[in-house]
């Protein structure tokens, strides 16, 4: 019976929605390690496609006490493929575009093999993990206090209307 | 059990604010829990927090669901909700030491040059310095410094000062901010933005209500785009400007065509300067005089003396100033091309104080007041012989490009100075050579001029055709008037001039997004979709109606 269970348990595929509120609730309670949080964009969004995340910069590094805030987009293709990364804080490190904030998925292994049970935790605690990497922990980061630095498109004009 | 948890929540509760508890998860591993009502304000939250932790309130950083929370913010405003989690990080403490957080204090308005310049040009590069530069143009020469600065910045002006201004005062970030947004030049690029934005304005939309006419130039995305196209292309600017002219001289000469442009005028321009300087937050700053006499005083009086030794000494420290030397020949930008056919055109239109007009038009571009007390006072072929010496363009020039002169002209002003001090990233922006370079470059006081030129005619007839002929105090009172319409299509002039590359984005990367909706709505024709997307601008749906052969919709 419970071999049954079992081999059923790792057959079944989780729809993309339920994993996603599963994600949702992770976020919002907190569970996991504590250092990387991340949520829905718009809690109305009936294909929850837009997340925020944040990463705390870890201790012992140049990123210390810095606060990164990052754009998750999950394709209707989500968890097949991977969600695009996007660093709204400005940041300076390796796999990272300088100018657009993209994580680019070739210099980052965990992008380029996505793996469906990754989830965004993952992804966020796994970009933590490369800012303690040899290459990035000392590099020089630009000056604080730009959150938001880089604003979409969308933000811009709502605020040129609100203007 | 249920029921017992059920009546713990109602009794934490006072008059239908509930009471909830939030888990708090710091940076370093720890945990506890508050209770709190939601409805609550952030910065409030913190200092229950601060209760509970030995982290004061000013240097927490809450964060939730990737976001970090604001103070002026309530906490359901995030989506909170009971049990869930807040990160909190301690932050470094206010008084940081890095640069850029002695920019961003608002409240120590002692900004060296070189931080400033640090600050200018690490962020938006080139283009944040076009951005400023569009926006300082009509500020410096107008009293509404904030304000005027943002309109530039949008490119129209269009949007109301008040709240412009306010914004900008009370929040530095905000201008900051938009400097520093790349994606400004794409709304430069964009039509169908520019018309949403206008038609975000509530007295801009009651204009257009009144006038159908109006509504119908606002909302053609072809003329929108014609405007914005003009105001990148010199050329093609004054092609346009002489276009009007003509056409004005034609219904001047019509019997009651003269009644007509001043109904014209009458009915549509004040209106909009209504819109656009409704209740100006500095409502006396507007169209004052300190600032007309400011500049008269540095500019124009050492204009009177015909800039023949004043200029030595200015110049002498420009050569060790200009640090970032001009691209551009700059011998006299009022004698170029420009100056001289709109001399032309308006010898035909209106013979007396033609030479002035030009000269009034391309001295506006630099110090707008002045025009106020220039219009009635200074004799016009005087005026016109000032401005064709090239030592005053060249002090103009060194004017311009010095930071400490600048800085001296700004300090000289007690209304200036306070406003610069409430916006210490104007201070900035006057202090970067490199943006006050590009403003004196001959292209961007061409368009002024083209842009200027003719708003100076219009209200040349406007004011000799007052029954009282005065001049004096009626033809101030109108210069008033269009000093605020010049400033505005000053920022249009200015801010077009900020997007010089992008005419050169093929078509496919321009429309990219609207092809590939095209596409989805089944146009397989890709050369047909960009036609269709460049008569339209990029308006899908008018696109749509086009393709299907309805071109006038």
């Amino acid at each position: 019976m419970q071999q049954v269970m079992g081999s059923e348990g790792s057959s079944v595929v989780v729809p993309r929605n339920f994993r996603l509120l599963e994600e949702l609730e992770r976020g919002e309670k907190g569970i996991g390690d504590g250092t990387v949080s991340y949520g829905m964009d718009d809690a109305d969004d009936v294909y929850m496609q837009s997340w925020t995340g944040t990463i705390i910069g870890p201790p012992n590094t140049v990123h210390e006490g810095r606060i990164y805030q990052l754009k998750l987009f999950c394709g209707k293709d989500y968890p097949e493929k991977a969600p695009g990364v996007r660093f709204q804080t400005r940041i300076n490190m390796s796999c990272v575009d300088r100018e657009t904030g993209l994580v680019e998925p070739s210099l980052f292994p965990m992008l380029a093999d996505w793996q469906r049970e990754y989830t965004m935790e993952d992804l966020l605690t796994q970009l933590k993990k490369e800012m303690m990497s040899p290459q990035n922990r000392k590099l020089a980061q630009p000056p604080e206090g730009n959150e938001g630095g880089r604003v979409n498109q969308k933000g811009l004009m709502l605020k040129c209307c609100i203007l | 059990m249920g029921a017992e948890g059920e009546s713990i929540v109602s009794g934490g509760s006072i008059g239908g604010v509930e009471e909830v508890t939030v888990n708090i998860r710091c940076s370093n591993g720890s945990k506890f829990s508050v209770r709190t009502i939601l409805s609550s304000m952030v910065g409030a939250f913190k200092a229950l927090l601060a209760q509970n932790c030995d982290v004061p309130a000013e240097q927490q950083r809450l964060i939730y669901k990737g976001r970090i929370l604001k103070d002026d913010q309530t906490l359901d405003s995030y989506g909170l909700q009971a049990n869930h989690t807040i990160h909190m990080v301690r932050g470094s403490a206010p008084a940081g030491s890095s640069p850029a957080a002695a920019t961003t204090n608002t409240g120590n308005p002692t900004i060296t040059p070189s931080v400033a310049l640090g600050g200018g040009s690490n962020e938006g590069g080139g283009f944040g310095g076009n951005g400023l530069g569009a926006s300082l143009y009509p500020g410096l020469g107008f009293g509404a410094l904030g304000g005027t600065g943002a309109s530039g910045l949008l490119g129209a002006g269009l949007p109301e000062f008040e709240q412009v201004q306010q914004q900008l005062t009370q929040n530095p970030n905000m201008m900051r901010e938009i400097m520093n947004m790349p994606a400004i030049q794409n709304l430069m690029n964009n039509p169908d933005l520019m018309r949403s934005m206008m038609m975000n304005n509530p007295q801009m939309r009651e204009i257009i209500d009144r006038n159908p006419e109006l509504a119908h130039i606002l909302n053609d995305p072809g003329i929108l785009r014609q405007t914005l196209e003009a105001a990148r292309n010199p050329e093609l600017m004054r092609e346009m400007m002489r276009n009007t002219d003509r056409a004005m001289s034609n219904i001047e000469s019509s019997p009651e065509g003269f009644n007509m442009l001043r109904r014209m005028y009458e009915n549509v321009q004040e209106p909009f300067l209504n819109a656009t300087t409704m209740g100006g937050g500095i409502g006396n700053d507007v169209g004052s005089n300190p600032f007309a006499a400011l500049l008269g005083n540095h500019v124009g009086g050492a204009q009177t003396t015909d800039g023949s030794n004043s200029p030595s000494t200015t110049g002498s420290e420009t050569t060790t100033a200009a640090t970032a030397p001009n691209a551009n020949p700059l011998p006299n930008p009022w004698s170029g091309t420009g100056g001289g056919s709109q001399a032309n055109t308006t010898t035909r239109s209106n013979p007396t104080g033609d030479a002035g007009a030009p000269g009034i038009g391309g001295l506006a571009g630099l110090a707008l007041p002045e025009l106020g007390n220039t219009f009635g006072m200074l004799d016009p072929s005087v005026m016109s012989q000032i401005l064709q010496n090239p030592a005053i363009s060249q002090m103009m020039q060194s004017l311009f490009s010095n930071p400490q002169y600048m800085n001296q002209i700004l300090g000289s002003n007690p209304q200036l100075r306070s406003m610069l001090d409430l916006n210490p990233q104007l201070r900035e922006m006057m202090q970067n050579p490199e943006i006050l370079r590009q403003l004196t470059s001959p292209e961007t006081m061409q368009q002024m001029m083209a842009l200027q030129q003719p708003l100076a005619q219009l209200n040349r007839q406007q004011s000799t055709g007052e029954p009282a002929q005065t001049g004096g105090t009626t033809g101030t009172q109108n210069n008033m008037g269009l000093e605020l319409l010049m400033n505005m299509f000053g920022g249009l002039g200015a801010g077009g001039l900020t997007v010089p590359n992008t005419p050169d984005v093929p078509p496919e990367e321009l429309y990219a997004t609207q092809l590939s909706q095209l596409q989805e709505m089944g146009f397989f024709d890709t050369q047909e979709n960009i036609r269709a997307l460049r008569a339209t601008s990029g308006n899908v749906h008018a696109a749509v109606e086009r393709l299907l052969g309805n071109p006038n919709q």
